[in-house]
């Protein structure tokens, strides 16, 4: 069996002599889920073409393995892609797509047959095998395309975007059976996706693209607590990027309130949309907390605020929908735990 | 029913469906021009005939006596099929390097540059076209006159009325038709699948026979239909380029027809050819949709 271990080092991805992805390294573990995530037009589907072959990389190397494959074919590479559009063979059933791989690879025929069929029960379609793609929903043929990608056991599987094109209920559904299929047969996994909700849920560690370039690497965890740019906190969840401001005995201040921290205060700092909270005001709230209701939405558990500061920034604000929401018009102040500020790096021109 | 990838959406609008109306005057149209012309003739190739080839009324099976046993006539059929299956397959063969490239070549000048050369036959009229092969194949034309400066024949040739010249002038006029065809089914697939294939190992060779040759079908089949039909039926090209003795079918029915004036004949000989286009035609169809299912190997 392949362990499955991607290594790319100073990855310069292109078309026609213009740069579209710089990578200085990256490294997937083997059994690893990596989803690589990232606004259109960052280069995560590039550097996907790339591992599976499709791109010619204008500088760098891909290792798989400890192999150097950056100029291998994408027949000899021993990866496997699932596409966004699946791209099933139409005139063949699902059992010849399944076979398509292993019959490139002359396996014979008695393992072929028993590999088909673990690869079938492996998504639950075993009795779909005698159908043509067109007389399947969505949904079965993308697991066709993971089943057709698994069989013939590559190092490596790359997904592109494979759930973007069910419905968003499906998508939630297939999201979690992607993670468990993946836990069961230990493939390394590199998934691309726009969707942030999707990587944080599938994955190990999320690659965070933007313009080209890394902006961040880590558990979903840490891209969430701990975003390393604006650009980050924004595009893991929703955040209010605020600027720390110096009070009167010049300690820092965000929208007023005392921020307290040991550090030196960053010049910029996050707070997300859930934590925090709106109440009457009191009197006693310092001016840039007081803010006006300008619209709410009902959000099932929360209720989804776009409040106004006094010196015009709009923010957004999602508190538990535990009691009455605030109307429209009304002032009200804002709070939040003070753990709850998330500093971010000073620079990045990014927002 | 072709082979066309289901768009991968879980939900589907119904498709739009246009009412019949639209389509009755050109389908009264043919029907007309087409089908009842073709009822007289059939009528007519039925009819017994008197000492001077006229129509008698009545009903008689001795024009397709003599068609199915006479060898002027029969040959003729023999030939035109031998030509038919020739014509097709090489512009078959010819148009799909062409097809492939026009239908996934990125747009530019060397694109534009091939489409207008390969369908140019199109834009000249047949009797034009065939009259440029009768110069360039002339006794004292460009072809005789190279061969033999490069000493490779001492006398001019005959080369007009060789058969391979009418062959070659056929291929010539019906070439587009067959990249046409082949043009629009190679152009229907989808690129990820052709990327698929190499992922999943297969070699630029086993990818063209296992995915690009079955998809091609549709295209195969419309493009081997067409230029058979055509070819079985040709008329102006072999008789401005070879003369009106070749032994077509399309050059006997018309001498049947307007020179010994036996025209319940040439009706008969009209049907059976026909009615061979028409079983060649189905059997093709029939074959490429077994083709477009099962793959080999």
């Amino acid at each position: 069996m392949t362990s499955g271990r991607v290594e790319v080092r100073d990855l310069r991805l292109g078309y026609h002599g213009e740069l579209v992805l710089a990578l200085d390294e990256l490294t997937v573990e083997p059994g690893e889920f990596v989803s690589v995530l990232g606004p259109s037009g960052c280069g995560k589907s590039t550097l996907l073409s790339a591992l599976a072959g499709f791109v010619e990389p204008m500088a760098g190397t891909v290792h798989i393995d400890g192999e150097d494959v950056t100029h291998v074919p994408p027949h000899r590479r021993e990866t496997g892609m699932v596409f966004q559009s699946y791209a099933l063979f139409p005139h063949l059933t699902v059992r010849r797509n399944l076979e398509y791989g292993l019959r490139a690879r002359k396996v014979p025929r008695a393992e072929r047959d028993a590999r088909v069929a673990e690869a079938l029960a492996l998504v639950g379609l075993e009795d779909f095998a005698g159908r043509y793609p067109r007389q399947l929903s969505g949904g079965q043929q993308q697991r066709v395309a993971i089943a057709r990608s698994l069989v013939t056991r590559p190092r490596v599987l790359l997904l592109d975007e494979p759930l973007s094109n069910l419905d968003a209920k499906l998508r939630r559904y297939m999201r979690h059976e992607l993670r468990e299929l993946q836990q069961q047969v230990g493939t390394t996994m590199v998934f691309v996706t726009h969707d942030q909700s999707e990587a944080l849920a599938t994955s190990d560690r999320v690659v965070l693209l933007a313009g080209g370039r890394l902006e961040q690497v880590g558990t979903p965890e840490d891209l969430y607590r701990r975003p390393r740019t604006a650009f980050v906190a924004d595009f893991v969840g929703a955040a209010n990027v605020l600027d720390v401001r110096t009070g009167p005995g010049g300690e820092p201040r965000v929208l007023g309130r005392p921020y307290d921290v040991a550090a030196p205060a960053p010049a910029r700092v996050a707070l997300r949309p859930e934590v925090l909270r709106l109440r009457a005001v009191t009197g006693t709230d310092p001016e840039g907390s007081v803010v006006t209701v300008v619209s709410v939405g009902f959000g099932g558990e929360r209720y989804d605020y776009r409040v106004r500061t006094a010196d015009g920034r709009t923010l957004l604000v999602s508190p538990p929908a535990d009691t009455a929401p605030h109307p429209v018009g009304t002032s009200v102040a804002l709070h939040w735990e003070p753990g709850a500020v998330v500093p971010l790096a000073d620079e990045d021109g990014a927002a | 029913m072709s082979a066309v990838a289901a768009a991968p959406r879980a939900r589907r609008w119904p498709r739009v469906r246009p009412g019949v109306v639209p389509a009755v005057l050109p389908t009264v149209f043919v029907l007309v021009a087409f089908l009842l012309p073709l009822a007289g003739l059939l009528v007519l190739s039925l009819r017994p005939t008197d000492a001077f080839n006229f129509a008698l009324p009545g009903f008689s099976l001795r024009q397709y006596r003599e068609v199915l046993t006479t060898p002027y006539l029969y040959r003729s059929l023999l030939e035109s099929l031998s030509l038919a299956v020739r014509v097709s397959v090489t512009c078959l063969v010819l148009a799909y390097p062409v097809a492939w490239y026009l239908a996934r070549a990125a747009h530019g000048w060397r694109k534009t540059l091939v489409f207008t050369v390969t369908l140019s036959p199109l834009l000249a009229s047949e009797v034009v076209r065939s009259f440029g092969w009768r110069i360039v194949m002339a006794g004292e034309g460009p072809v005789n006159r190279t061969l033999q400066a490069l000493g490779l024949t001492d006398a001019s040739l005959p080369l007009l009325r060789s058969p391979w010249t009418v062959f070659l002038a056929v291929v010539h006029v019906l070439l587009p038709f067959a990249v046409i065809a082949l043009t629009a089914s190679l152009g229907a697939i989808d690129d990820a699948v052709l990327r698929a294939s190499a992922d999943l190992g297969a070699s630029a060779a086993q990818t063209f026979r296992r995915v690009v040759l079955p998809l091609s079908a549709p295209g195969l089949v419309a493009g081997a239909v067409i230029v058979f039909s055509l070819t079985m039926g040709i008329y102006v090209t072999p008789l401005l380029v070879g003369g009106a003795n070749q032994p077509l079918a399309g050059l006997r029915v018309q001498s049947e027809a307007m020179v010994t004036f036996n025209q319940p004949r040439a009706a008969a000989l009209s049907f059976v050819l026909l009615l061979v286009t028409l079983v060649v035609c189905a059997v093709v169809t029939a074959v490429g949709r077994l083709a477009e299912r099962g793959t080999r190997g």
